[in-house]
Protein backbone atom coordinates (compact mmCIF):
# COMPACT_ATOMS: atom_id res chain seq x y z
CA UNK A 1 0.00 0.00 0.00
CA UNK A 2 2.74 2.43 1.12
CA UNK A 3 4.28 1.25 -1.81
CA UNK A 4 1.41 2.03 -4.10
CA UNK A 5 1.49 5.39 -2.82
CA UNK A 6 4.80 6.17 -3.49
CA UNK A 7 3.67 5.59 -7.48
CA UNK A 8 0.87 7.90 -6.98
CA UNK A 9 3.57 10.28 -5.84
CA UNK A 10 5.57 9.96 -8.64
CA UNK A 11 2.51 10.33 -11.04
CA UNK A 12 1.71 13.81 -9.00
CA UNK A 13 5.36 15.05 -9.52
CA UNK A 14 5.06 14.47 -13.15
CA UNK A 15 2.06 16.69 -13.18
CA UNK A 16 2.48 19.15 -10.84
CA UNK A 17 6.32 19.85 -11.69
CA UNK A 18 5.38 21.35 -15.30
CA UNK A 19 4.66 25.03 -15.81
CA UNK A 20 1.94 24.35 -17.75
CA UNK A 21 -0.22 23.12 -14.83
CA UNK A 22 0.53 26.12 -12.67
CA UNK A 23 -0.69 28.16 -15.95
CA UNK A 24 -3.90 26.18 -15.73
CA UNK A 25 -4.63 26.66 -11.94
CA UNK A 26 -3.20 30.70 -12.65
CA UNK A 27 -6.63 30.89 -15.55
CA UNK A 28 -9.18 28.92 -13.16
CA UNK A 29 -8.49 31.11 -10.31
CA UNK A 30 -7.78 34.37 -12.53
CA UNK A 31 -10.41 34.24 -14.14
CA UNK A 32 -13.47 34.54 -11.63
CA UNK A 33 -11.49 37.33 -9.91
CA UNK A 34 -11.61 39.33 -13.64
CA UNK A 35 -15.45 38.53 -14.02
CA UNK A 36 -16.09 39.84 -10.61
CA UNK A 37 -14.32 43.01 -10.87
CA UNK A 38 -15.60 43.81 -14.53
CA UNK A 39 -19.43 43.54 -13.05
CA UNK A 40 -18.30 45.30 -9.94
CA UNK A 41 -16.77 48.36 -12.30
CA UNK A 42 -19.51 48.55 -14.77
CA UNK A 43 -22.64 48.40 -13.35
CA UNK A 44 -22.37 50.92 -10.50
CA UNK A 45 -25.97 50.44 -9.02
CA UNK A 46 -28.09 47.25 -8.36
CA UNK A 47 -25.44 45.35 -7.66
CA UNK A 48 -26.19 41.32 -8.01
CA UNK A 49 -25.76 39.31 -5.08
CA UNK A 50 -22.40 36.99 -4.42
CA UNK A 51 -24.16 33.83 -5.48
CA UNK A 52 -24.73 35.36 -8.95
CA UNK A 53 -20.93 35.82 -9.83
CA UNK A 54 -20.22 32.58 -8.59
CA UNK A 55 -22.86 31.61 -10.97
CA UNK A 56 -21.42 33.29 -13.59
CA UNK A 57 -17.67 32.64 -12.97
CA UNK A 58 -18.76 28.60 -12.53
CA UNK A 59 -20.37 28.36 -15.53
CA UNK A 60 -17.24 29.95 -17.43
CA UNK A 61 -14.22 28.11 -15.54
CA UNK A 62 -15.70 24.46 -15.35
CA UNK A 63 -15.80 24.52 -19.14
CA UNK A 64 -11.67 24.98 -18.40
CA UNK A 65 -11.54 22.80 -15.79
CA UNK A 66 -12.96 19.88 -18.19
CA UNK A 67 -10.33 21.08 -20.84
CA UNK A 68 -7.45 21.25 -18.71
CA UNK A 69 -8.85 17.90 -17.21
CA UNK A 70 -9.02 16.27 -20.74
CA UNK A 71 -5.46 17.57 -21.54
CA UNK A 72 -3.87 16.36 -18.68
CA UNK A 73 -5.57 12.56 -19.58
CA UNK A 74 -4.82 12.93 -23.23
CA UNK A 75 -1.04 13.02 -21.61
CA UNK A 76 -0.83 10.61 -19.01
CA UNK A 77 -0.37 8.11 -20.88
CA UNK A 78 0.62 9.18 -24.36
CA UNK A 79 3.03 11.58 -23.26
CA UNK A 80 5.63 8.48 -21.76
CA UNK A 81 5.34 7.10 -25.44
CA UNK A 82 6.14 10.41 -26.55
CA UNK A 83 8.95 11.17 -24.49
CA UNK A 84 9.65 7.50 -24.65
CA UNK A 85 9.97 7.58 -21.04
CA UNK A 86 6.91 4.75 -21.26
CA UNK A 87 10.08 1.79 -21.74
CA UNK A 88 11.79 2.85 -18.41
CA UNK A 89 8.56 2.95 -16.70
CA UNK A 90 6.91 -0.38 -17.57
CA UNK A 91 10.46 -2.09 -16.76
CA UNK A 92 9.94 -1.73 -12.74
CA UNK A 93 8.43 -4.59 -10.49
CA UNK A 94 5.00 -3.61 -11.34
CA UNK A 95 2.32 -4.81 -13.18
CA UNK A 96 1.30 -2.58 -16.23
CA UNK A 97 -2.17 -2.17 -14.56
CA UNK A 98 -0.96 -1.00 -11.22
CA UNK A 99 0.91 1.58 -13.55
CA UNK A 100 -2.06 2.76 -15.30
CA UNK A 101 -4.22 2.78 -11.86
CA UNK A 102 -1.74 5.31 -10.28
CA UNK A 103 -1.93 7.41 -13.24
CA UNK A 104 -5.46 7.59 -13.30
CA UNK A 105 -5.64 8.16 -9.57
CA UNK A 106 -3.27 11.21 -10.16
CA UNK A 107 -5.64 12.05 -12.99
CA UNK A 108 -9.15 12.60 -11.09
CA UNK A 109 -7.37 14.12 -8.11
CA UNK A 110 -6.17 16.50 -10.66
CA UNK A 111 -9.35 16.78 -11.84
CA UNK A 112 -10.83 16.94 -8.07
CA UNK A 113 -8.07 19.66 -7.08
CA UNK A 114 -9.47 21.46 -10.31
CA UNK A 115 -13.06 21.69 -9.65
CA UNK A 116 -12.43 22.70 -6.25
CA UNK A 117 -10.07 25.25 -7.33
CA UNK A 118 -13.07 26.90 -9.24
CA UNK A 119 -15.42 26.50 -7.00
CA UNK A 120 -13.42 28.19 -4.49
CA UNK A 121 -11.90 31.24 -6.72
CA UNK A 122 -15.71 31.89 -7.60
CA UNK A 123 -17.07 31.90 -4.38
CA UNK A 124 -14.64 33.91 -2.62
CA UNK A 125 -14.58 36.83 -5.45
CA UNK A 126 -17.88 36.54 -5.43
CA UNK A 127 -18.20 37.44 -1.41
CA UNK A 128 -14.82 39.76 -2.01
CA UNK A 129 -16.37 41.76 -4.65
CA UNK A 130 -20.22 41.82 -3.42
CA UNK A 131 -20.90 40.87 0.03
CA UNK A 132 -22.44 37.94 1.13
CA UNK A 133 -26.39 36.86 1.13
CA UNK A 134 -27.81 34.22 2.73
CA UNK A 135 -30.58 34.00 0.98
CA UNK A 136 -30.30 36.10 -2.43
CA UNK A 137 -33.21 36.93 -4.60
CA UNK A 138 -31.59 36.66 -8.11
CA UNK A 139 -31.13 33.17 -7.47
CA UNK A 140 -34.67 32.31 -6.21
CA UNK A 141 -33.58 29.31 -4.23
CA UNK A 142 -34.03 28.70 -1.08
CA UNK A 143 -30.21 27.38 0.03
CA UNK A 144 -27.98 28.88 -2.53
CA UNK A 145 -24.82 26.27 -0.59
CA UNK A 146 -27.32 23.31 -1.98
CA UNK A 147 -27.58 24.39 -5.41
CA UNK A 148 -24.39 25.27 -6.06
CA UNK A 149 -22.93 22.33 -3.77
CA UNK A 150 -25.19 19.95 -6.14
CA UNK A 151 -24.59 21.94 -9.40
CA UNK A 152 -20.21 21.12 -8.74
CA UNK A 153 -20.84 17.81 -7.86
CA UNK A 154 -22.71 17.00 -10.99
CA UNK A 155 -20.16 18.74 -13.28
CA UNK A 156 -17.72 16.67 -11.76
CA UNK A 157 -19.22 13.39 -12.42
CA UNK A 158 -19.15 14.61 -16.22
CA UNK A 159 -15.55 16.33 -16.07
CA UNK A 160 -14.61 12.24 -14.62
CA UNK A 161 -16.51 10.66 -17.25
CA UNK A 162 -15.63 12.66 -20.37
CA UNK A 163 -11.77 12.74 -18.72
CA UNK A 164 -12.21 8.77 -18.86
CA UNK A 165 -13.23 8.72 -22.37
CA UNK A 166 -9.92 11.12 -22.88
CA UNK A 167 -7.41 8.50 -20.99
CA UNK A 168 -8.85 5.66 -22.66
CA UNK A 169 -7.91 6.88 -25.95
CA UNK A 170 -4.95 8.22 -24.80
CA UNK A 171 -4.03 4.84 -23.51
CA UNK A 172 -5.51 3.23 -27.23
CA UNK A 173 -3.94 6.37 -29.51
CA UNK A 174 -0.72 6.65 -27.82
CA UNK A 175 -0.38 9.99 -29.18
CA UNK A 176 -1.26 12.95 -26.97
CA UNK A 177 -2.08 15.47 -30.07
CA UNK A 178 -4.52 12.60 -31.45
CA UNK A 179 -6.44 12.38 -28.02
CA UNK A 180 -6.38 15.88 -27.00
CA UNK A 181 -8.02 17.21 -30.63
CA UNK A 182 -10.38 14.20 -30.61
CA UNK A 183 -11.51 14.63 -26.78
CA UNK A 184 -12.15 18.31 -27.12
CA UNK A 185 -13.84 17.97 -30.16
CA UNK A 186 -16.16 15.69 -28.43
CA UNK A 187 -16.74 17.88 -25.65
CA UNK A 188 -18.04 20.82 -27.98
CA UNK A 189 -19.55 18.53 -30.38
CA UNK A 190 -21.15 16.69 -27.94
CA UNK A 191 -24.23 19.14 -27.63
CA UNK A 192 -24.10 19.85 -31.46
CA UNK A 193 -24.98 15.79 -32.34
CA UNK A 194 -27.33 15.71 -29.92
CA UNK A 195 -29.63 18.15 -30.98
CA UNK A 196 -28.56 16.79 -34.67
CA UNK A 197 -30.05 13.62 -33.19
CA UNK A 198 -33.32 14.54 -31.06
CA UNK A 199 -35.34 15.93 -33.90
CA UNK A 200 -35.01 11.94 -35.56
CA UNK A 201 -37.34 11.35 -32.65
CA UNK A 202 -35.51 7.95 -31.89
CA UNK A 203 -34.99 6.43 -28.40
CA UNK A 204 -31.77 5.61 -29.13
CA UNK A 205 -30.62 9.12 -28.54
CA UNK A 206 -31.41 8.61 -24.49
CA UNK A 207 -28.45 5.97 -24.90
CA UNK A 208 -26.35 8.53 -26.26
CA UNK A 209 -23.20 9.87 -23.90
CA UNK A 210 -23.38 13.47 -24.58
CA UNK A 211 -26.75 14.41 -23.32
CA UNK A 212 -26.26 13.11 -19.99
CA UNK A 213 -22.82 14.91 -19.62
CA UNK A 214 -25.35 18.06 -18.42
CA UNK A 215 -26.60 16.87 -15.32
CA UNK A 216 -26.83 20.14 -14.05
CA UNK A 217 -30.53 20.07 -16.07
CA UNK A 218 -31.83 18.09 -13.04
CA UNK A 219 -31.56 20.74 -10.63
CA UNK A 220 -34.46 22.85 -9.69
CA UNK A 221 -36.80 19.67 -9.97
CA UNK A 222 -35.72 19.65 -13.81
CA UNK A 223 -36.38 16.49 -16.29
CA UNK A 224 -32.89 15.73 -17.67
CA UNK A 225 -31.57 17.27 -21.06
CA UNK A 226 -33.47 15.72 -23.75
CA UNK A 227 -37.27 17.90 -23.12
CA UNK A 228 -39.18 15.15 -25.45
CA UNK A 229 -37.58 12.42 -23.36
CA UNK A 230 -38.21 13.04 -20.01
CA UNK A 231 -35.67 11.23 -17.46
CA UNK A 232 -34.53 10.90 -13.99
CA UNK A 233 -30.93 11.48 -12.68
CA UNK A 234 -30.57 7.67 -12.06
CA UNK A 235 -31.08 7.08 -15.38
CA UNK A 236 -28.27 9.32 -16.44
CA UNK A 237 -26.51 8.56 -13.64
CA UNK A 238 -27.04 4.88 -15.23
CA UNK A 239 -26.15 5.20 -18.63
CA UNK A 240 -23.07 7.38 -17.43
CA UNK A 241 -21.69 4.28 -15.47
CA UNK A 242 -22.28 2.30 -18.08
CA UNK A 243 -20.01 4.33 -20.52
CA UNK A 244 -17.38 4.65 -17.71
CA UNK A 245 -17.38 0.85 -17.35
CA UNK A 246 -16.26 0.37 -21.00
CA UNK A 247 -13.72 2.88 -21.23
CA UNK A 248 -12.30 1.77 -18.33
CA UNK A 249 -11.96 -1.84 -19.48
CA UNK A 250 -11.17 -0.81 -22.77
CA UNK A 251 -7.98 1.41 -21.54
CA UNK A 252 -6.85 -1.87 -19.14
CA UNK A 253 -7.39 -4.09 -21.60
CA UNK A 254 -5.08 -2.26 -23.96
CA UNK A 255 -2.52 -0.77 -22.04
CA UNK A 256 -2.01 -4.34 -20.12
CA UNK A 257 -1.60 -5.97 -22.88
CA UNK A 258 0.31 -4.10 -26.09
CA UNK A 259 3.85 -4.39 -27.01
CA UNK A 260 5.60 -1.59 -26.81
CA UNK A 261 8.10 -0.45 -29.48
CA UNK B 1 30.38 -22.17 -15.68
CA UNK B 2 29.27 -24.35 -12.82
CA UNK B 3 26.79 -20.92 -12.01
CA UNK B 4 23.54 -20.79 -12.76
CA UNK B 5 22.50 -18.18 -15.44
CA UNK B 6 21.45 -14.85 -15.02
CA UNK B 7 18.98 -14.71 -17.43
CA UNK B 8 18.45 -17.87 -19.74
CA UNK B 9 16.45 -17.32 -23.37
CA UNK B 10 14.88 -20.87 -24.31
CA UNK B 11 14.04 -20.61 -27.53
CA UNK B 12 12.22 -17.49 -27.58
CA UNK B 13 9.99 -16.34 -30.81
CA UNK B 14 8.38 -13.71 -31.59
CA UNK B 15 6.05 -13.28 -34.65
CA UNK B 16 4.33 -10.23 -36.14
CA UNK B 17 1.58 -11.33 -38.13
CA UNK B 18 2.59 -13.72 -40.52
CA UNK B 19 6.44 -12.65 -40.09
CA UNK B 20 9.02 -14.01 -37.33
CA UNK B 21 11.02 -11.45 -36.42
CA UNK B 22 13.02 -13.67 -33.94
CA UNK B 23 13.62 -17.38 -34.47
CA UNK B 24 14.19 -19.87 -31.56
CA UNK B 25 16.81 -17.67 -29.78
CA UNK B 26 18.74 -19.60 -27.01
CA UNK B 27 21.26 -17.96 -24.77
CA UNK B 28 22.40 -18.05 -21.26
CA UNK B 29 24.50 -15.28 -19.22
CA UNK B 30 25.95 -15.39 -15.89
CA UNK B 31 27.04 -13.75 -13.50
CA UNK B 32 30.45 -11.42 -13.66
CA UNK B 33 29.92 -11.64 -17.64
CA UNK B 34 29.36 -9.14 -20.19
CA UNK B 35 28.01 -9.99 -22.77
CA UNK B 36 27.81 -9.14 -26.12
CA UNK B 37 24.88 -8.45 -28.84
CA UNK B 38 25.98 -7.92 -32.15
CA UNK B 39 24.22 -7.86 -35.25
CA UNK B 40 23.60 -5.79 -38.40
CA UNK B 41 20.41 -2.89 -37.96
CA UNK B 42 17.10 -4.88 -38.00
CA UNK B 43 18.54 -8.10 -37.57
CA UNK B 44 16.54 -8.12 -34.18
CA UNK B 45 18.37 -7.00 -31.48
CA UNK B 46 16.23 -4.44 -29.73
CA UNK B 47 13.09 -6.40 -30.03
CA UNK B 48 14.91 -9.19 -28.18
CA UNK B 49 15.95 -6.66 -26.02
CA UNK B 50 12.39 -5.50 -25.54
CA UNK B 51 10.68 -9.03 -24.94
CA UNK B 52 13.64 -9.75 -22.19
CA UNK B 53 12.41 -6.99 -19.72
CA UNK B 54 8.77 -7.08 -20.70
CA UNK B 55 7.95 -4.12 -23.06
CA UNK B 56 7.06 -7.11 -25.87
CA UNK B 57 5.23 -10.14 -25.31
CA UNK B 58 6.78 -13.59 -26.52
CA UNK B 59 5.19 -15.59 -29.30
CA UNK B 60 6.88 -18.62 -28.15
CA UNK B 61 9.61 -20.08 -25.45
CA UNK B 62 10.26 -18.54 -22.16
CA UNK B 63 12.98 -15.94 -20.66
CA UNK B 64 13.88 -16.27 -17.05
CA UNK B 65 15.43 -13.89 -14.96
CA UNK B 66 17.27 -15.57 -11.79
CA UNK B 67 14.94 -18.43 -12.12
CA UNK B 68 11.86 -16.13 -12.98
CA UNK B 69 9.62 -16.39 -16.29
CA UNK B 70 8.78 -12.81 -17.68
CA UNK B 71 5.80 -13.87 -19.00
CA UNK B 72 4.41 -15.36 -15.86
CA UNK B 73 5.71 -13.27 -12.76
CA UNK B 74 6.69 -10.31 -14.56
CA UNK B 75 7.50 -8.06 -10.95
CA UNK B 76 9.65 -10.48 -9.57
CA UNK B 77 11.76 -11.08 -12.83
CA UNK B 78 12.33 -7.86 -13.67
CA UNK B 79 13.08 -6.80 -10.22
CA UNK B 80 16.55 -8.08 -10.51
CA UNK B 81 17.24 -6.02 -14.05
CA UNK B 82 18.29 -2.47 -14.63
CA UNK B 83 18.04 -1.71 -18.46
CA UNK B 84 18.60 1.13 -20.88
CA UNK B 85 16.19 0.21 -23.71
CA UNK B 86 17.45 2.69 -27.15
CA UNK B 87 17.71 5.80 -26.01
CA UNK B 88 17.92 6.82 -22.43
CA UNK B 89 14.80 9.25 -22.32
CA UNK B 90 14.25 10.30 -18.67
CA UNK B 91 11.51 12.97 -17.99
CA UNK B 92 13.13 16.54 -19.74
CA UNK B 93 11.16 18.88 -17.19
CA UNK B 94 12.70 16.91 -14.35
CA UNK B 95 15.87 17.35 -12.85
CA UNK B 96 18.48 14.29 -13.30
CA UNK B 97 17.87 14.30 -9.11
CA UNK B 98 14.60 13.83 -9.74
CA UNK B 99 14.37 11.21 -12.29
CA UNK B 100 16.37 9.15 -10.08
CA UNK B 101 14.02 10.18 -6.78
CA UNK B 102 11.07 8.78 -9.66
CA UNK B 103 12.19 5.52 -10.27
CA UNK B 104 14.25 4.71 -6.66
CA UNK B 105 10.18 5.06 -5.76
CA UNK B 106 9.22 2.33 -7.38
CA UNK B 107 11.78 -0.30 -6.22
CA UNK B 108 11.34 -0.92 -2.51
CA UNK B 109 14.31 -0.49 -0.16
CA UNK B 110 16.45 2.31 -1.99
CA UNK B 111 17.57 5.15 0.08
CA UNK B 112 18.51 8.69 -0.43
CA UNK B 113 22.13 7.50 0.06
CA UNK B 114 22.21 4.75 -2.05
CA UNK B 115 21.19 7.89 -4.74
CA UNK B 116 23.50 10.16 -3.84
CA UNK B 117 25.81 7.29 -4.17
CA UNK B 118 25.34 6.02 -7.57
CA UNK B 119 25.35 9.71 -8.56
CA UNK B 120 28.57 9.79 -7.46
CA UNK B 121 29.12 6.90 -9.22
CA UNK B 122 28.49 8.02 -12.95
CA UNK B 123 30.44 11.44 -12.12
CA UNK B 124 26.90 13.63 -12.31
CA UNK B 125 27.58 15.62 -8.77
CA UNK B 126 27.70 18.66 -9.89
CA UNK B 127 24.67 18.62 -12.59
CA UNK B 128 22.31 16.29 -10.73
CA UNK B 129 20.01 19.27 -9.62
CA UNK B 130 19.68 20.96 -13.57
CA UNK B 131 16.71 20.22 -15.80
CA UNK B 132 17.35 17.16 -17.82
CA UNK B 133 16.39 19.04 -21.41
CA UNK B 134 19.54 20.92 -20.39
CA UNK B 135 21.89 17.62 -20.69
CA UNK B 136 24.04 16.41 -23.31
CA UNK B 137 23.19 13.50 -25.01
CA UNK B 138 26.28 12.03 -22.69
CA UNK B 139 25.17 13.35 -19.64
CA UNK B 140 22.00 11.97 -20.17
CA UNK B 141 23.62 8.34 -21.19
CA UNK B 142 25.39 8.51 -17.45
CA UNK B 143 21.67 9.49 -16.17
CA UNK B 144 20.40 6.44 -17.97
CA UNK B 145 23.34 4.35 -16.38
CA UNK B 146 22.43 5.46 -13.17
CA UNK B 147 18.93 4.96 -13.18
CA UNK B 148 19.34 1.20 -14.32
CA UNK B 149 21.67 0.38 -11.71
CA UNK B 150 20.43 2.30 -8.89
CA UNK B 151 18.44 -1.02 -6.93
CA UNK B 152 22.14 -3.00 -8.20
CA UNK B 153 20.76 -5.70 -10.30
CA UNK B 154 21.91 -8.53 -11.07
CA UNK B 155 21.46 -8.59 -15.04
CA UNK B 156 22.27 -4.91 -16.54
CA UNK B 157 20.62 -4.38 -19.61
CA UNK B 158 22.01 -2.30 -22.59
CA UNK B 159 20.53 -1.32 -26.21
CA UNK B 160 23.14 0.32 -28.42
CA UNK B 161 24.94 2.31 -25.05
CA UNK B 162 27.60 3.52 -26.87
CA UNK B 163 25.62 5.68 -29.54
CA UNK B 164 26.50 9.24 -29.37
CA UNK B 165 29.15 8.98 -26.59
CA UNK B 166 32.56 10.53 -27.84
CA UNK B 167 35.43 8.09 -27.43
CA UNK B 168 36.17 8.83 -24.13
CA UNK B 169 32.71 8.39 -23.04
CA UNK B 170 32.60 5.40 -24.38
CA UNK B 171 35.86 4.07 -22.50
CA UNK B 172 34.87 5.02 -19.19
CA UNK B 173 31.43 3.37 -20.06
CA UNK B 174 33.43 0.15 -21.27
CA UNK B 175 35.69 0.55 -18.29
CA UNK B 176 32.86 1.24 -16.01
CA UNK B 177 30.70 -2.24 -17.09
CA UNK B 178 33.90 -4.16 -17.11
CA UNK B 179 34.10 -3.12 -13.41
CA UNK B 180 30.76 -3.92 -12.68
CA UNK B 181 30.87 -7.25 -13.84
CA UNK B 182 33.77 -8.32 -12.05
CA UNK B 183 33.45 -6.48 -8.68
CA UNK B 184 29.64 -6.99 -8.37
CA UNK B 185 29.31 -10.48 -10.21
CA UNK B 186 26.52 -8.04 -12.49
CA UNK B 187 25.79 -10.05 -15.92
CA UNK B 188 25.87 -7.36 -18.72
CA UNK B 189 24.12 -7.84 -21.99
CA UNK B 190 25.16 -5.01 -23.95
CA UNK B 191 23.90 -5.35 -27.93
CA UNK B 192 25.78 -3.26 -30.92
CA UNK B 193 25.96 -3.20 -34.21
CA UNK B 194 30.24 -1.95 -33.32
CA UNK B 195 32.22 -4.80 -33.75
CA UNK B 196 35.59 -3.03 -32.81
CA UNK B 197 33.69 -1.90 -29.14
CA UNK B 198 32.29 -5.35 -28.45
CA UNK B 199 35.59 -7.13 -28.92
CA UNK B 200 36.97 -4.68 -26.33
CA UNK B 201 34.09 -4.93 -23.90
CA UNK B 202 32.35 -8.22 -23.95
CA UNK B 203 33.72 -11.96 -22.65
CA UNK B 204 31.53 -13.61 -24.53
CA UNK B 205 29.33 -12.46 -27.75
CA UNK B 206 26.72 -13.78 -30.04
CA UNK B 207 26.18 -12.77 -33.33
CA UNK B 208 22.42 -12.15 -34.70
CA UNK B 209 21.40 -12.32 -38.34
CA UNK B 210 17.72 -11.57 -39.33
CA UNK B 211 16.36 -12.78 -36.26
CA UNK B 212 18.44 -15.92 -35.79
CA UNK B 213 21.76 -16.39 -33.20
CA UNK B 214 24.06 -17.55 -35.98
CA UNK B 215 27.03 -18.27 -33.61
CA UNK B 216 28.44 -17.37 -30.14
CA UNK B 217 31.64 -17.33 -29.36
CA UNK B 218 34.23 -16.22 -26.43
CA UNK B 219 36.63 -13.57 -27.48
CA UNK B 220 40.26 -14.04 -26.08
CA UNK B 221 40.99 -11.67 -24.14
CA UNK B 222 44.91 -12.84 -23.01
CA UNK B 223 47.64 -13.63 -25.84
CA UNK B 224 48.08 -17.20 -26.37
CA UNK B 225 51.47 -18.05 -24.98
CA UNK B 226 50.78 -22.19 -25.08
CA UNK B 227 54.15 -23.44 -26.77
CA UNK B 228 52.14 -25.84 -29.05
CA UNK B 229 49.43 -23.77 -30.25
CA UNK B 230 49.77 -23.25 -34.58
CA UNK B 231 48.91 -20.51 -35.90
CA UNK B 232 48.90 -19.09 -39.48
CA UNK B 233 51.56 -16.47 -39.35
CA UNK B 234 52.52 -13.93 -42.28
CA UNK B 235 55.95 -13.07 -43.28
CA UNK B 236 55.83 -9.97 -44.91
CA UNK B 237 58.98 -10.32 -47.31
CA UNK B 238 60.52 -9.50 -50.96
CA UNK B 239 59.57 -12.65 -52.44
CA UNK B 240 57.27 -15.07 -51.17
CA UNK B 241 58.63 -17.71 -53.39
CA UNK B 242 62.44 -17.75 -53.04
CA UNK B 243 61.30 -17.79 -49.08
CA UNK B 244 59.19 -20.45 -49.19
CA UNK B 245 62.33 -22.23 -51.32
CA UNK B 246 64.08 -21.19 -48.82
CA UNK B 247 62.49 -22.58 -45.78
CA UNK B 248 62.87 -25.69 -47.22
CA UNK B 249 60.11 -28.29 -45.72
CA UNK B 250 60.27 -25.93 -41.93
CA UNK B 251 56.55 -25.54 -40.99
CA UNK B 252 53.97 -25.67 -43.07
CA UNK B 253 54.65 -23.41 -45.84
CA UNK B 254 52.57 -22.11 -48.48
CA UNK B 255 51.64 -18.80 -50.73
CA UNK B 256 48.45 -17.43 -50.24
CA UNK B 257 47.42 -13.80 -51.27
CA UNK B 258 50.54 -13.32 -52.83
CA UNK B 259 52.16 -13.92 -49.31
CA UNK B 260 54.05 -16.17 -47.25
CA UNK B 261 51.85 -17.83 -44.88
CA UNK B 262 52.76 -20.72 -42.61
CA UNK B 263 51.01 -22.75 -39.92
CA UNK B 264 53.24 -23.40 -37.01
CA UNK B 265 54.14 -23.10 -33.23
CA UNK B 266 55.76 -20.25 -31.65
CA UNK B 267 59.14 -21.56 -31.23
CA UNK B 268 59.21 -22.79 -35.07
CA UNK B 269 57.96 -19.45 -36.32
CA UNK B 270 61.28 -17.81 -34.75
CA UNK B 271 63.39 -20.92 -36.26
CA UNK B 272 61.79 -19.87 -39.60
CA UNK B 273 62.61 -16.60 -38.93
CA UNK B 274 66.10 -17.35 -38.08
CA UNK B 275 66.99 -19.24 -41.37
CA UNK B 276 65.02 -16.40 -43.82
CA UNK B 277 67.91 -14.45 -42.13
CA UNK B 278 70.70 -16.60 -42.67
CA UNK B 279 69.78 -17.21 -46.43
CA UNK B 280 69.68 -13.38 -46.93
CA UNK B 281 66.54 -12.53 -47.21
CA UNK B 282 64.83 -9.58 -45.58
CA UNK B 283 62.34 -10.28 -43.36
CA UNK B 284 59.35 -7.11 -42.76
CA UNK B 285 57.33 -8.13 -40.36
CA UNK B 286 55.96 -11.02 -38.89
CA UNK B 287 51.72 -11.28 -37.85
CA UNK B 288 49.80 -13.83 -36.65
CA UNK B 289 46.69 -13.88 -39.10
CA UNK B 290 43.83 -13.98 -36.11
CA UNK B 291 40.96 -13.58 -37.70
CA UNK B 292 39.34 -10.17 -35.93
CA UNK B 293 35.71 -10.35 -34.71
CA UNK B 294 35.31 -8.27 -37.49
CA UNK B 295 36.34 -10.69 -39.69
CA UNK B 296 34.22 -13.30 -38.17
CA UNK B 297 31.63 -11.02 -38.11
CA UNK B 298 31.12 -10.19 -41.93
CA UNK B 299 32.03 -13.88 -42.74
CA UNK B 300 28.67 -14.89 -40.99
CA UNK B 301 26.73 -12.40 -42.01
CA UNK B 302 28.42 -12.04 -45.56
CA UNK B 303 25.91 -11.34 -48.50
CA UNK B 304 23.15 -9.70 -46.75
CA UNK B 305 22.12 -6.72 -47.69
CA UNK B 306 22.15 -4.50 -44.32
CA UNK B 307 18.61 -2.67 -43.81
Amino acid sequence: MVDFLKLLQNENMKIYRRAATWVMFALVVGIPVMIALAVYLFTPDDLPSNWFITMIASNIVINLVAIFTVVKAADAVAGEFAQGTIKLLLIRPWNRSVILLSKYLALLLFGLIMTVAAFAASFITGVAFFGYAGSPEDMGRNSPWTFMLLWYLYQFISIVVIATLAFMMSAVFRSGGLTIGLSIFLLFAGNIITSILMPLNKPFVKYILFPHLQLTTYLDGGRGPLPQYPMTLEFSLAVLGAYFLVFVAIAWLVFSRRDVS
Amino acid sequence: MSQSPVVRLQDVTKKIGSRTIIDRISLEVYPGEVFGFLGPNGSGKTTTIRMMVGLMSITAGDILIDGHSIRREFPKAIRHVGAIVENPELYRYLTGYQNLVHFARMVPGISRSRIDEVVRLVGMESRIHDKVKRYSLGMRQRLGVAQAVLHRPKLLVLDEPTNGLDPAGIRELRDYLRKLAREEGTAVFVSSHLLSEMELMCDRVAILQKGQVVDIRSIRREPETSETVQDDVWFDVDSPEEALRALDGLGKGRIEDGRLTVTADRRTVADINRRLVEAGISVYGIRIKTKSLEDQFLEVTRGESVG
